[in-house]
């Protein structure tokens, strides 16, 4: 069977139309971001926490529906039918979905963990919160790979509400098993960073994730035998 | 082989409530056919299948010489598909679509598509979500049309709208096709339409094809010839006969072979031929799908 190369000019197109059809969505999450923003400015270490969980909820609150726009709603509203029409494989689809969700929620995603990181890096403040601040980032950056792969897969807005709930779980449940085990609960309040075997291993199965999550979404498709 | 546009052998799908069967369909490359079903026949899977959104189970397909579904994306290219489950994108104009789907394929013609934008009385700023039913399947149209296929694939386009939508639709597709020498696979229950635009006619039942030919020689076969038989008589066995109606008297025999020679078979025989009257493709439709499923139950 001849495999055909992936056309990822027609990729770019059915990204720049997701965006283009969200735009008033994207556009929309960013003055919230800057409000949220703008709290921190008060200076108050309460406003600080209260912008962190603010640009939390619109960044998670924007990558959600993003996905439930870009993936459940092309079935709903029968419009996959016309994009399949196209000269589109599979693997472009799915690579296009992936990546627009995905762009979307990671440029937001990395000022905010960059921000939050250098905010921790200011003399005075607590630098040993640095680790648990990566590894709750990159555990933000999972649960939203995982409802864009979920949507993607199964083209179904229960399903899609499934991977929302489990994210929103697994926010919760893992931050907190992560902040109580013994090799990063026990640095976390110092003012010293410190990488622990612990929390080196949190990070790397995190980011192991990344791609096996991905990889499991493009492994679903190429199974998949009715695309309409 | 090489002025097939379509070519499917013993193509299988098989679903828990369905199954597609065997089915073997030649397109020649011009060919215009009607493809005719009821309600879950089996049209929109063998389109898809042929569109390579659905694999096949068994069996191959050709499509414009490329195999499906493994090259669907260079056959893509080269279709222009329009179905009655297709919908737009709400928001955007007709023209972001027409840029969009231009920017895809290099062979669409913007003089033609301002064309078919005057034709089928569409405004290009207009939003999709503005468009009344009717107005939305002519864009369908027109997006696929400009792109200049060499296959046009239309299943059930004209489903859901109402008479007056449906005659303009059709009218002015009967139009378009006129202009151009393209294979075209038209798929539908209402067979009147099909009809109309088709030279070739295939009927599908139950997953399996039942009849693919000619459209003028599916009609120059099929006759009901009415009958008047005296009393004692036995019903002259005439070739083709796939249902008998009437009285025992007055017996009408719908016949899928008919001969002029029949005539005088029946008359050799002490029948009377009343009549003989050609069918419309509906009862053509009915009576071949009724007298399978007899025989199947038989």
């Amino acid at each position: 069977m001849k495999r055909t190369r992936t056309n990822y000019a027609m990729v770019r197109r059915l990204i720049l139309k997701d965006w283009y059809l969200n735009r008033w969505m994207i556009f929309g999450s960013i003055p919230a971001g800057l409000a949220s923003l703008a709290i921190v400015l008060t200076g108050k270490q309460v406003a600080f926490m209260l912008c962190i969980i603010l640009l939390c909820m619109v960044i998670v609150g924007v990558g959600a529906q993003l996905a439930m726009v870009t993936t459940v709603n092309e079935r709903k509203e029968q419009t996959l039918a016309f994009i399949m029409s196209l000269p589109v494989s599979w693997r472009e689809y799915t690579a296009a979905k992936l990546l627009a969700n995905l762009i979307i929620f990671i440029i937001p995603w990395l000022a905010l963990t960059a921000g939050a990181i250098g905010v921790l890096c200011l003399p005075g403040a607590t630098h040993g919160l640095i680790p648990f601040t990566a590894i709750m980032a990159v555990e933000m950056l999972i649960t939203t790979c995982l409802i864009v792969v979920a949507g993607v897969i199964t083209e179904s807005q229960a399903w899609a509400t499934v991977g929302i709930f489990c994210s929103s779980l697994g926010i919760n449940g893992l931050g907190y098993a992560f902040a109580h085990l013994r090799g990063i609960s026990a640095y976390m309040w110092g003012m010293q960073v410190r990488w622990t075997p612990t929390a080196w291993t949190v990070l790397i199965a995190e980011l192991l994730m990344v791609p096996l999550l991905l990889g499991t979404a493009f492994f679903v498709q190429s199974r998949k035998t009715d695309f309409l | 082989m090489n002025n097939l546009s379509v070519c499917m052998e013993g193509v299988s799908k098989r679903y828990p409530h369905f199954q597609l069967d065997n089915i073997s369909l030649d397109l020649p490359q011009g060919s215009i056919l009607g493809f005719i079903g009821a309600n879950g026949a089996g049209k929109s899977t063998t389109i898809r299948i042929l569109m390579g959104l659905v694999r096949q189970d068994s069996g191959t397909v050709r499509v414009l010489g490329h195999a499906m579904p493994a090259e669907q994306t260079a056959a893509r290219l080269e279709i222009g598909f329009v179905s009655e489950d297709m919908r737009l994108y709400g928001a955007p104009t007709l023209a972001w679509h027409m840029n969009f789907v231009s920017s895809i394929f290099p062979r669409w013609n913007q003089a033609y598509a301002e064309t078919l934008l005057r034709r089928f009385d569409l405004k290009a700023e207009q939003k999709i979500k503005g468009l009344s039913h009717g107005q939305r399947v002519k864009a369908a149209l027109l997006l696929a049309l400009a792109r200049q296929p060499r296959l046009l694939i239309l299943d059930e386009p004209t489903t859901g709208l109402d008479p007056v939508a449906r005659r303009e639709v059709l009218g002015e597709l009967m139009a378009v096709l006129t202009d151009e020498g393209r294979t075209i696979l038209f798929s539908s229950h209402n067979t009147l339409e099909v009809e109309q635009i088709s030279d070739r006619i295939a009927f599908i039942d139950r997953g399996r094809l039942i009849a693919v030919e000619e459209k003028e020689d599916l009609l120059d076969r099929w006759r009901r010839v009415r009958l008047v038989v005296s009393p004692g008589t036995a019903l002259p066995q005439l070739p083709g006969v796939v249902e008998v109606g009437g009285s025992d008297r007055l017996p009408v025999l719908t016949t899928s072979q008919f001969d002029p020679a029949v005539i005088s078979m029946c008359q050799d025989r002490g029948a009377t031929v009343q009549s003989v009257d050609p069918m419309t493709l509906e009862e053509i439709f009915v009576a071949n799908v009724q007298s399978r499923r007899e025989l199947q139950l038989a």
